[in-house]
């Protein structure tokens, strides 16, 4: 369902240089899978998502999306694809059905189907007590909720998801992956970026740890925990760093200075 | 979980184009019904006036027909359009694109073109209803003789003004989002008040021409104005003058469509 093949990306940056911020990255969801991706700031996750939500061109390689190629296909890649970012960016004036109607338009949903979407929508979402509330007067759990709402408007069979949890607290996060759990098992691709590696230690079927654009780890979680006891632990050995911060005093990884 | 492409194969895309850019003009136009923007509605819409109304006072027999519509040409297809454009169309497209919400609009089919062609009719709208609705106050106040006549002709001028500054206010949103504002007052500065006002080729392709020319063919001032106040109008019919807008519009509004098509937008922290 989404499939991303020796993806390269390189930027021009301000001083004329080139970045490359992802350089070689393969990775595939099949329907029903969450995969998680995870990696530094930097690492490249951002990009990789940005290039399958056809924000942004791949310099070579091919991201796919139900079939669709981001780049010969950009439109058919946006009908399979819901996007969701970690800036919500819902209006505060309007309210969830609001946001739902006018992205669904954007969609060309017929009033009817639109209609029947939102109200699904708002019954699996849990947003009936808040839906015709503007959302500048909900809490940051329930816009991303509202978020996750507008992307699934059309009904996409693949979902991508860029650090959803960021501005979440404890209990918002776990009702948003409490969500995502339920789309996977509708049959959803869900392609999933974070750094809250607890978050998502034993939710996703596999992980794919980018790090400096590159592709460093990859596996089930079996196979990605098999020598570490945590996934933060297999996290830091795939990026090439300890879990205990270098230079910090009392701590064993302290460097001492003559 | 339903496949959603089949139940949209049957609608063209054309149709949906339009659907998608109406669902943005009507988004925008809520957002733009908030206190803040309400509030600076009603300024424009009483400032001309209340300008005429100073005037009045100091003519006590009465203002000259021709200096009230030149006055009020001056505060609205002028003043009000053009910072009723700068506060609409500016501000909307960069926050779009630099606020995070162009990303929820761009992936969808469409998505750009319909972002900015549809902020670019709720910027023609919002715009055009204040500055209508301020000529016919000033008009009014004015204590102009046959006043629905002027009053058709200043919302033409105003409908006129705002398709064509509007597309070109779309340009520097586009190209500098982050000083989007800044950009458009200098290339209303520029563009409509200097090049506008040389009486060369260069003015040919500004909306301030169009607009001083209909203004002047509609009043009958032509035979009155002086030789050199001649220079800065352009002799050709109406339907000229008229088309040369729509056809500046529209250039203006393709250019900023393609420019936001191609554009990408990395993220911050991987350059």
């Amino acid at each position: 369902m989404i499939e991303v093949i020796d993806l390269v990306k390189h930027y021009r940056a301000s001083d004329g240089s080139v970045v490359r911020a992802v350089d070689g990255v393969s990775l595939a969801v099949a329907p029903g899978e969450m995969v998680g991706l995870l990696g530094a700031n930097g690492a490249g996750k951002t990009t990789t998502l940005r290039v399958l939500a056809t924000l942004l061109k791949p310099t070579s390689g091919t991201a796919r999306v139900g079939g669709c190629d981001v780049q010969n296909d950009p439109l058919g890649a946006r009908r399979h694809l819901g996007y969701v970012s970690a800036t919500t960016g819902v209006p505060d004036r309007l309210s969830a059905r609001e946001i739902m109607r006018s992205y669904g338009r954007l969609h060309g949903l017929s009033e009817g189907l639109l209609v029947q979407r939102i109200d699904d929508l708002v019954r699996a979402l849990g947003l009936t007590d808040f839906a015709d509330r503007p959302t500048g007067r909900l809490s940051s759990g329930q816009r991303q909720r509202v978020s996750l709402a507008r992307a699934l408007i059309h009904d996409p069979p693949a979902i991508v998801l860029d650090e959803p949890t960021n501005a979440l607290d404890v209990v918002g996060a776990r009702d948003l992956l409490h969500l995502l759990d339920s789309l996977r098992s509708e049959g959803r691709a869900i392609l999933l970026s974070t750094h809250r590696l607890h978050e998502i230690e034993h939710r996703c079927d596999r992980f794919v740890i980018i790090h400096g654009g590159r592709v460093v780890a990859e596996g089930t979680p079996a196979e990605i925990l098999r020598a570490h006891a945590s996934l933060e632990a297999a996290f830091f050995a795939a990026i090439g760093q300890t879990e205990v911060p270098v230079g910090v005093p009392g701590m064993p990884g302290e460097r001492h200075h003559a | 979980m339903s496949d959603p492409h089949s139940r949209q194969a049957d609608r063209s895309w054309r149709s949906t184009d339009i659907s998608s850019t109406l669902a943005v003009t009507g988004f925008q136009l809520r957002r733009m019904l908030s206190r803040q923007r309400l509030l600076l509605a009603g300024l424009g819409v009483i400032f001309p006036a209340a300008v005429m109304l100073a005037v009045r006072r100091t003519v006590p027999a009465g203002l000259d027909r021709d200096l009230a519509v030149t006055m009020i040409y001056a505060l609205v297809p002028e003043a009000v359009c053009m910072l009723g454009l700068l506060v609409t169309m500016c501000p909307a497209v960069a926050d779009e694109l630099e606020r995070g919400t162009w990303i929820h609009v761009s992936v969808r089919p469409g998505g750009r073109r319909a972002l900015l062609v549809g902020t670019y009719l709720a910027a023609v709208i919002w715009t055009s209803t204040v500055a209508i609705l301020a000529a016919a106050l000033a008009v009014f106040v004015a204590g102009v003789r046959q006043p629905w006549p002027l009053i058709g002709m200043l919302m033409v001028l105003v409908v006129l003004s705002s398709l064509g500054r509007g597309a070109l206010f779309a340009l520097p949103a586009v190209i500098l989002p982050r000083r989007a504002l800044v950009a458009s007052v200098g290339v209303a500065l520029v563009v409509e008040y200097l090049a506008g006002f040389i009486p060369a080729v260069v003015n040919q392709a500004t909306v301030s021409l169009r607009l001083r020319s209909l203004l002047v063919s509609w009043m009958n001032w032509r035979r009155q104005l002086p030789v050199e106040m001649q220079l800065l109008i352009d002799p050709q019919p109406a339907w000229v003058q008229i088309t040369a807008v729509f056809t500046l519009a529209a250039v203006l509004l393709v250019a900023a469509v393609k420019i936001l098509e191609y554009r990408q937008f990395p993220p911050s922290t991987e350059i």
